[in-house]
């Protein structure tokens, strides 16, 4: 395995971790983009190589960030992660055996709900995904999806019965991504649920689910293990999709129009010349032929 | 033996309602029943490319885990849940390959497939078994045993692995003739390994 060349992929923040990951007066090893890298943490903070040299550090929302190369912006801002009454929650890291791509796209994706979150988000006597609004936002470079709605039997830990959730989804960057979902607690505001994607090597990722939510009554444990177990019947169909790497060639796949986040997602992909992660082409010519 | 035609699955180990994933020569496939004969698909919802294998079987027709998209036995979708009012376009289709069954095999044929296969009939299912070899010298292996005959077929999973099928004809009992195909596995894979 080798670092890639793909410098649109290179010139981007990728998460290792929350910092709670990692114990103090320990090295860690770990992959970013096939490449290897170490994290060494001692009492005063973290030292981050890879490809024999220091690499840059961010911690922000309590996690470790760090880049290969030199990102035009800083790491994305989370304004929810200002607000006093939200409870920050880590779920830990799972690896995927699939792009970390594919992972963005699922965590984008109302209409699995059904099926591969049976009866908890969705339930197969309500399959339907409403109209929603997709926009690129070109003043900040984010892919947003908005006024989502989803029929849902059990939306969160917290949950007494059904109810309709609404969603929003914000693409920040090729690697990380959030949603915003109406808690059961508090109809008026969103949960924050955010997925950051480590990209180890073109077919494998660790996700690093995070969220800031509002439920003042389930346990830590309650909550992350809701998210873990939708986590890990997401992990299922992410590591059976093929090709394992995000298919960008028109034609590979079949979009509808509940599929228009991932229509737009793949668009942003393109423009950006992204390929890490992406099955080769076989309709370009490549820039280095 | 005609070589446009593969053996892939015992019939018996596709009932009704199941779905078995078999790779053939690297390439993922998809064996299902419905009501009636076996399909083989590739391995691959058009859709968002999941494995159909991990679908499920409702009605005659195979859906996908994933969205439900649900794949009528001539392999044409014919509804996707997340719009119910919308007509399928004819063009969103599974990839069917031509399949038979035949001598108590599934066999995948390719799309210019001639004369479909004519083993013998009449057969018992032993059982299916993996055998870390290559090849095997002929299409098939016939084998004496009492009271009968021993057929075993084959298909190549991917190299240095291929899957053994195992048919009986006559009186044979069928413990003694699962132990003469495993018994064989283990020599196959001496010889590879001498």
């Amino acid at each position: 395995m080798s670092l890639t060349k793909d410098k649109a992929a290179i010139d981007q923040w990728y998460v290792l971790g929350a910092t709670q990951d990692f114990p103090i007066g320990q090295t860690v090893a770990t992959w970013l983009l096939g490449g290897d890298v170490t994290v060494t943490r001692q009492a005063d903070g973290f030292e981050v190589t890879g490809e024999g040299r220091r690499l840059p550090i961010r911690t922000h929302y309590n996690h470790l960030w760090t880049s290969f190369g030199t990102p035009a912006r800083d790491v994305f801002a989370l304004p929810e992660a200002e607000e006093p009454d939200r409870r920050w929650l880590y779920c830990g890291g799972v690896r995927v055996a699939a792009s970390g791509l594919r992972l963005i796209e699922n965590f984008l994706d109302l209409a699995h709900f059904p099926y591969v979150h049976t009866d908890i988000l969705g339930s197969e006597e309500k399959p339907e995904v409403a109209k929603y609004d997709v926009e690129q936002r070109r003043d900040v470079d984010e892919i947003w999806a908005t006024k989502c709605e989803f029929l849902q039997p059990k939306a969160a830990a917290a949950s007494e019965g059904g109810q309709i959730s609404q969603y929003m989804y914000r693409v920040v960057s090729p690697f990380n991504v959030m949603l915003y979902k109406t808690p059961p607690t508090a109809p008026n505001r969103w949960d924050v649920i955010a997925l950051f994607v480590q990209p180890v090597d073109e077919t494998h990722a660790i996700a690093h689910p995070f969220m800031l939510v509002i439920d003042p009554s389930s346990t830590d444990a309650e909550i992350i293990a809701f998210q873990q177990m939708i986590f890990l019947q997401d992990k299922i169909v992410l590591e059976n999709q093929r090709p394992v790497q995000l298919p960008l060639q028109p034609g590979r796949e079949t979009p509808t129009r509940a599929d228009l986040s991932s229509v737009l997602y793949r668009r942003w992909l393109k423009e950006k010349a992204l390929t890490f992660g992406t099955e080769p082409r076989t309709d370009q010519v490549s820039d280095f032929a | 033996m005609n070589e446009d035609w593969t053996p892939i699955a015992l019939s018996r180990d596709v009932p009704a309602g199941v779905t078995r994933a078999v790779r053939l020569d690297d390439r993922e496939l998809v064996v299902w029943r419905g009501d009636g004969a076996a399909h083989v698909w590739e391995d691959r919802c058009p859709h968002r490319g999941m494995r159909l294998s991990l679908g499920f079987v409702r009605n005659n027709a195979l859906n996908c885990l994933y969205h439900g998209w649900e794949y009528g036995a001539a392999a044409s979708c014919v509804r996707i849940p997340a719009h119910p009012d919308l007509t399928v376009p004819p063009s969103i289709k599974a990839n069917a390959f031509p399949a038979v069954e035949a001598g108590g095999l599934v066999w995948v044929g390719r799309h210019d497939a001639g004369t479909r296969p004519e083993p013998p009939e009449a057969v018992t299912p032993i059982l299916s078994l993996g055998v870390d070899i290559d090849s095997l010298d002929a299409p098939r292996l016939d084998l004496d045993l009492p009271g009968g005959t021993l057929h075993l077929y084959w298909h190549r999973v991917t190299a240095g692995r291929i899957m053994l099928h195992a048919v009986s004809q006559g009186d044979v009992d069928p413990i003694h003739a699962a132990a003469r195909v495993r018994h064989l596995r283990d020599e196959l894979e001496q010889q590879v390994a001498a």
